[in-house]
């Protein structure tokens, strides 16, 4: 159990430690980065194993017990996210290397590789810290990581999109951790199993002011709306693998605060409303930019805040299903968010650029980069039989059975207005870039690249994409088991009693 | 003594003693003695202080953290007094790899309890009497403090070299342009006077 929960932390920093020792000799840092997170996949695979069957398990570092010492817990949530996420990551991290091999970028993977380790321990820590303020660390450690990398290989539109990303995180997180002062300052502990027992003494309204604070420090991480306007000026003009991973974990990570922290440390029922209502201008307001950017990258950035608005839209029902969705939702999202940003970064490999405005006929460029972006791209607008559907139908399906009134049933309109517009978006971008006649450039450019000194790079990086639309895919066929555990895991988090147990209870694991 | 331009200002007597390691080329305007001597005379105490802080740590103010950001603090006032080539005379190697290692001495004392079953983190301890110290307690925690005091140590070595030593030498990079440009036109208007007088 102990190593379990240590593995995801400790071994990327090992890593990073020693691809920053090797930076002479790059194909050592690559082996060490992939053996690190190839590691991390098994170890998150043996931890959901372990808690498949919603069983909680807790590791305290040092020894020291629950409140006082640092407790790192994995729940079926966690070890589903820990898991996806370094899967996600893995394949990434080669569709980087297959990059770098062939010479195709301008980022120093000497820098890369300790750094997106780095970031790997940071989402990990996220994820399985069982107090505030190790959430806080693993938030920063993450952040610190990501304003690295934001910046590889700059051009004046990057450390620009940095600027605004670094100083809108910097704001929430000093208001991250002056709400964590205030939890202190409440209930004497950072414990989140011993405030969830310790806050329901406080006045209710002191409450709902800590339970809004809170949701509007992730809230900003998540780009929800009003407070996603950074999100699209900052993701898309970062490298590939950059933007691909931020946009499939970052904003994830969030939305798994927001949920750990409304269902664990906040009486739900006061704050329901406001979720729905930010919920609903998610939705709307993301995909109607969406629909009007002449970037692919743009597009998929504000379709990302738009879904992230589905995420918040099932927390705000307040039901198990309604939970069980957002737990599918999340896993969908990040492989198809991931593998829309991948086919993004080819097609910036073959035409050059991502402009809508230029770019015509990839379907006869390359047909595997067509089908590449069709299949996540229907997933992502929720047709079946992608996991899109799947997750979209598990939330609809909540929304119908829950007692909400008629602000849930606008919720609903709302999404499925919000789906469609997305197939709009989808299909504005199909008809655009991928149908047609080439444009005369653009074979040139591929035969060009085709006919470099090395393409076993491109070779591997259309691989890694492929492997991720597999992954999409093999979502959706293993819909039956993960419906399953994400069911388990709302249990769990909506009654929160086995969480406390677990933590404060029988201690030492 | 000092590079053209940063001097001390004509007939002021330069001290003709080094105060630190290199040949002195200030960072910021001309060479203060004062400081150099000031930072001669500082260093050891604080690289002595912030071993301090970090032995000291375990159950009282200070730790590994806190000892690096001291025994950093030692350094930055070497760049100040010395500029960036006094700074990497000082150091035993890149500020990169005492990252590197700091970073590889934690994670490897952080984890090495998992190998025994025990969890993350968890230290051993070892009581000893030395024959001048009396009785000491050695915590294998202390290890894990010396990474974060290496990992401390060379972050803030990295800020400085990053942001403080890179625009000081592109700084002196475009001196060195400047009085090349000067010389040009210098040559360029001695010519033009000559043609003149022809």
């Amino acid at each position: 159990m102990n190593a379990l929960l240590a593995v995801p932390l400790v071994v990327p920093l090992l890593g990073a430690a020693i691809t920053l020792l090797m930076r002479r000799t790059p194909r050592s840092q690559q082996v060490t980065a992939t053996i690190s997170l190839a590691a991390v996949v098994v170890d998150a695979a043996l931890l959901l194993w372990h808690t498949w069957d919603g069983a909680v398990v807790v590791s305290q570092a040092g020894g020291w017990a629950a409140p006082l010492g640092i407790t790192l817990v994995a729940d079926p949530m966690a070890a589903l996210l820990v898991l996806v996420s370094s899967v996600v990551l893995l394949v990434v991290l080669l569709y980087a290397i297959g990059q770098d091999i062939g010479g195709l970028s301008r980022a120093m993977p000497q820098v890369f590789h300790p750094i997106y380790l780095v970031l790997t321990a940071g989402v990990c820590l996220s994820f399985i810290a069982g107090d505030l303020f190790n959430l806080f660390v693993g938030f920063e450690i993450m952040l610190t990581a990501s304003y690295a990398l934001i910046t590889q290989a700059p051009t004046r539109a990057r450390v620009r999109a940095s600027m605004i990303y670094t100083v809108v995180s910097l704001t929430s997180s000093i208001l991250f951790l002056t709400g964590i002062a205030l939890v202190y300052a409440l209930t004497g502990t950072v414990n989140m199993a011993d405030i969830a027992g310790k806050l329901g003494a406080a006045p209710p309204e002191l409450r709902m002011v800590l339970a809004l604070m809170f949701f509007v420090v992730f809230g900003i991480k998540a780009a929800i709306v009003p407070m996603h306007f950074w999100l699209p000026d900052s993701y898309p003009v970062a490298l590939t693998r950059i933007s691909a991973i931020f946009a499939a974990l970052l904003t994830k990570v969030a939305v798994y605060a927001i949920i750990r922290t409304q269902t664990l440390l906040f009486v739900r029922d006061d704050v329901t409303s406001v979720l729905l209502w930010v919920a609903i201008a998610t939705m709307i307001v993301g995909i109607l930019g969406a629909l009007v950017q002449d970037d692919v990258n743009r597009v998929m950035a504000f379709a990302l805040v738009s879904h992230i608005g589905f995420m918040i839209f099932g927390l705000g029902l307040n039901t198990v299903a309604g939970l069980a969705g957002v737990i599918i939702y999340l896993v969908h999202h990040i492989v198809v968010q991931a593998t829309l940003f991948l086919v993004n970064g080819l097609m910036r490999q073959y035409v050059g650029h991502t402009s809508l405005r230029a770019i015509r006929g990839l379907t006869t460029v390359s047909p595997a980069l067509a089908v590449f972006f069709f299949l996540p791209a229907l997933s992502l607008a929720g047709l079946p039989p992608m996991s899109g559907f799947i997750a979209k139908t598990a939330l609809f399906q909540a929304a119908v059975t829950a007692e909400g009134g008629w602000l849930v049933g606008l919720g609903l309109a709302v999404g499925v207005l919000t789906s469609l517009l997305t197939l709009i978006a989808i299909f504005r971008i199909w008809t655009r870039a991928y149908w047609g006649t080439p444009l005369p450039d653009m074979v040139e450019a591929r035969e060009r690249l085709r006919s470099g000194p090395n393409t076993s790079g491109l070779r591997i990086m259309t691989a890694m994409t492929g492997v991720m639309v597999a992954t999409g895919v093999a979502v959706a066929v293993a819909a039956g088991p993960l419906a399953q555990v994400s069911f388990t895991a709302a249990v769990d988090l909506l009654d929160g009693g086995a969480y406390v147990e677990a933590v404060l209870g029988r201690g030492s694991g | 003594m000092g590079v053209r331009g940063t001097g001390p200002p004509e007939g002021w007597e330069a001290p003709k003693e080094r105060w630190l390691s290199t040949v002195v080329r200030p960072a910021f305007g001309p060479r203060s003695l004062l400081l150099e001597v000031a930072a001669r005379l500082l260093i050891p105490a604080i690289l002595m202080l912030s071993v301090f802080l970090l032995v000291s740590g375990h159950d009282r103010p200070g730790g590994g953290f806190a000892g690096g950001l001291v025994a950093s603090m030692a350094y930055v006032l070497r760049y100040i007094a010395g500029g960036r080539h006094e700074l990497a005379a000082g150091l035993p190697m890149r500020p990169n790899g005492l990252l590197a290692l700091g970073l590889l001495l934690a994670c490897a004392t952080a984890g090495l309890p998992l190998l025994f079953g025990k969890p993350v983190l968890d230290t051993a301890k070892l009581e000893l009497v030395l024959p001048v110290f009396g009785e000491v307690k050695l915590l294998s925690a202390l290890v894990f403090e010396v990474g974060v005091f290496l990992v401390v140590v060379g972050l803030v070595l990295s800020v400085v070299a990053a942001l403080g030593a890179r625009m000081e030498a592109e700084e002196a990079e475009a001196r060195q342009e400047q009085e090349i440009d000067q010389a040009r036109r210098e040559r360029r208007r001695l010519r033009a006077e000559k043609e003149g007088h022809e």
